[in-house]
């Protein structure tokens, strides 16, 4: 176990990034609609992360800086602001999506409507920013968002054709009855749902949280082979559990309920008990991730104190953001918006905030005022160049493809 | 580095070399426990007279690092009127290094007021806020 | 005066022809005791014929990757060199005027 809780961060990481309720409903419709025909993107995006989230760790155990430290010292106060208002919203948006995703999974789990369960799941984010330990919050969320390992068990319950299945994935034709343009559409946003820069901000402000210094490196590199491989894994098991059960009846999957039939169809009761606990579970700990966001990403761009290490009144304008982050959610869900919804708009931010935030983590990793001997090797810069040129283009096509499919419609 | 790949004299420096912009604008500033104060949003130097020759004048010094209304400024243009500035005077700088790091406790720094209002209006009557997490 | 008065000014030479712009200002700690660090001294400007904006940390020579990252800043910033405050004439509205005999010093640091 305490190996498991060693990578907690890693995994808690992932999570927020590859398994919030946004992420959770668009993996099933892309698998009922795609099969695993966009399957690569999940396996590209999840090296783009982990290379670009060890860099971020491996600055921070060196220097001390999380990474929205050193987006403000590299590129400035404009640039700087521009990325900041960018990622804050992404941010807000997803936080306000998963206190509505905790109330959905909660809902699941008690048929009572998700309305009265908003305010009781945005105290409960707050209180456990406010009042629990790092690692004790870390490590209860990642060990119960594991949960949803039960969608790669029901993959395996399904009996399915697994040479279909292996052709799907290596051959990605384009469905019939989807055009080239929802596929590419659904591509870009797959890939940046899976780098989304919260990630590597939580993950390396936890880095400072958690005091790694450069003897903590490796466990920094296992956190992230671990994690985000996990997370990316999932993903394709509820794309694969959508494309079994859902894609041959043709069901259009727009909520969170939709995404358990497959799960119900394998396992039964016990398997969809499992995969609600893990449903709470991911989106409490994306609220988490997205909520201590808000409050890292503010403070280290104008130099206030942050920080769960220490005793709120130490971090004061930090908990505070944090607190009218949370209050802004349930705001934005008292007007009955559907909290899936508001994920995808946040496509469009991403469009700014992914090369404002994975530029400048390249280039401090290859500084050695910051680094000394532990910059980035020959490779790793190579890769990262290779990522950087991705991550513009898929910057570039995402408002076009998002106009012109009608978000994937 | 040159155009005509020639090689330009080399000045010679007789202590460490600090590249404003480079070194610190846009860093973090800690203070002497190593908690973050403020980002070092703009430098004050020493007076340089416009339009007179500079011929004898001593070379400007840093004087303070900056806090508050020079940061919005350097964002959308202007110039910061010089009584709303919050300085941190360079007497209180122990070291620059990927933070510039005090001499001082935080609350002794003009520039934390509004962490401090935060903390004793709004932190401080909360429930468990001052107490470390469990 | 504030730092950022200096940075993205115009530099002329004496026969008012336009040099670059400042790009960085230089400081030296190489002044009387100030607390406890000498105190910082403006030892000259960094001045880039082409960009006011900034290189990002690799003018330093130890800042070489990713190369096509240091190639593209470099290439922004070819011809960039230091002018030392003792070759400054005087501070403008127009900007900063280099003096007669004033020497192009190597920008770089390690």
């Amino acid at each position: 176990m305490k190996g498991l809780f060693a990578v907690a961060l890693g995994v808690l990481t992932a999570i927020g990034g590859f398994l919030d309720i946004g992420d959770l409903v668009t993996s099933s419709v892309v698998g009922s609609r795609f099969g695993l025909s966009l399957a690569w993107v999940v396996v590209v995006g999840v090296v783009g992360i982990c290379l670009f989230a060890q860099m971020s760790g491996r600055v921070a155990a060196a220097s001390g800086r999380a990474t929205f430290e050193i987006i403000r010292e590299r590129l400035g106060p404009r640039a700087g602001a521009a990325n900041l208002i960018a990622s804050f919203l992404i941010n807000l948006m997803t936080l306000t999506a998963e206190v509505g995703g905790i109330a959905l999974s909660l809902q699941l789990a008690s048929s009572v409507a998700p309305g009265a369960w908003i305010p009781v799941a945005a105290f409960g984010v707050w209180l456990v920013i406010w009042r629990v330990k790092y690692d004790l919050m870390e490590n209860v969320t990642g060990m119960l968002g594991l949960a949803l390992v039960v969608f790669a068990v029901a993959v395996f319950l399904l009996h399915p054709d697994w040479s279909s299945l292996a052709t799907q994935a290596l051959t990605s034709p384009v469905p019939a009855g989807e055009s080239a343009g929802t596929y590419w559409y659904y591509a870009v946003a797959l890939f940046g749902s899976a780098m989304t820069p919260y990630e590597v901000f939580f993950f390396s402000s936890g880095a400072v949280e958690e005091k790694w210094t450069l003897k903590d490196l490796a466990q920094s590199r296992l956190n992230v082979l671990v994690g985000f491989p996990l997370g990316g894994l999932l993903t394709l098991a509820l794309a694969a559990c959508a494309a079994l059960v859902l894609m041959p009846q043709n069901v259009e999957v727009t909520s969170l309920s939709q995404v358990l039939l497959p799960i119900a169809q394998a396992g039964g009761k016990l398997a969809v008990a499992f995969a609600i606990v893990g449903f709470v579970a991911a989106t409490f700990g994306a609220a988490l991730e997205t909520g201590l966001s808000t409050g890292y990403t503010l403070a280290q761009f104008f130099g206030w104190s942050w920080g769960k290490f220490r005793r709120p009144t130490r971090a004061a304008r930090f908990h505070l953001t944090i607190m009218i982050g949370l209050v802004i959610a349930m705001g934005v869900l008292a007007t009955g918006v559907d909290p899936v919804q508001v994920t995808e708009y946040s496509v469009v931010f991403s469009a700014i905030a992914l090369p404002l935030t994975y530029l400048p983590i390249l280039i401090v990793a290859n500084d050695p005022e910051y680094m000394g001997e532990h910059v980035n090797g020959r490779i790793t810069n190579v890769v990262g160049m290779v990522y950087l040129v991705i991550i513009l283009v898929a910057a570039i096509a995402a408002i076009p493809l998002m106009i012109a499919t009608g978000a994937g419609a | 580095m040159t155009d005509e790949g020639e090689r330009l004299p080399r000045p010679e420096y007789r202590g460490r070399v600090l590249d404003a912009a480079l070194h610190l604008l846009d860093r973090q500033v800690q203070d002497v426990h190593g908690e973050p104060v403020q980002t070092a949003d703009d430098l004050e130097i020493g007076d340089v007279p416009v339009g007179e020759s500079l011929e004898g004048a001593e070379r400007p010094r840093i004087l303070a690092i900056l806090n508050g209304t020079a940061l919005s400024t350097r964002v959308v243009g202007g110039r910061p009127p010089s009584s709303t500035l919050e300085r941190i005077p360079w007497r209180h700088v122990a070291d620059v290094g990927t933070a510039i790091r005090l001499t001082i406790e935080a609350d002794d720094v003009d520039a934390t007021w509004r962490e401090r209002w935060v903390r004793d209006h709004i932190i401080r009557r909360i429930p468990g806020g001052r107490h470390d997490p469990e | 005066m504030i730092l950022s008065d200096l940075l993205g000014v115009p530099v002329t030479d004496p026969a008012g022809a336009p040099l670059g712009r400042v790009a960085d200002a230089r400081f030296v700690l190489d002044g009387p005791l100030d607390g406890q660090l000498a105190a910082a001294r403006l030892f000259g400007l960094l001045v880039s014929p082409h960009t006011g904006s900034s290189f990002l940390g690799y003018e330093r020579r130890t800042m070489r990757a990713p190369y096509p990252i240091a190639v593209v800043l470099r290439w922004r910033h070819r011809g960039i060199f230091l002018l030392r405050w003792e070759d400054v004439e005087r501070v403008d509205r127009d900007g900063v005027h280099a003096r007669p005999g004033w020497t192009r010093y190597d920008a770089t640091i390690d």
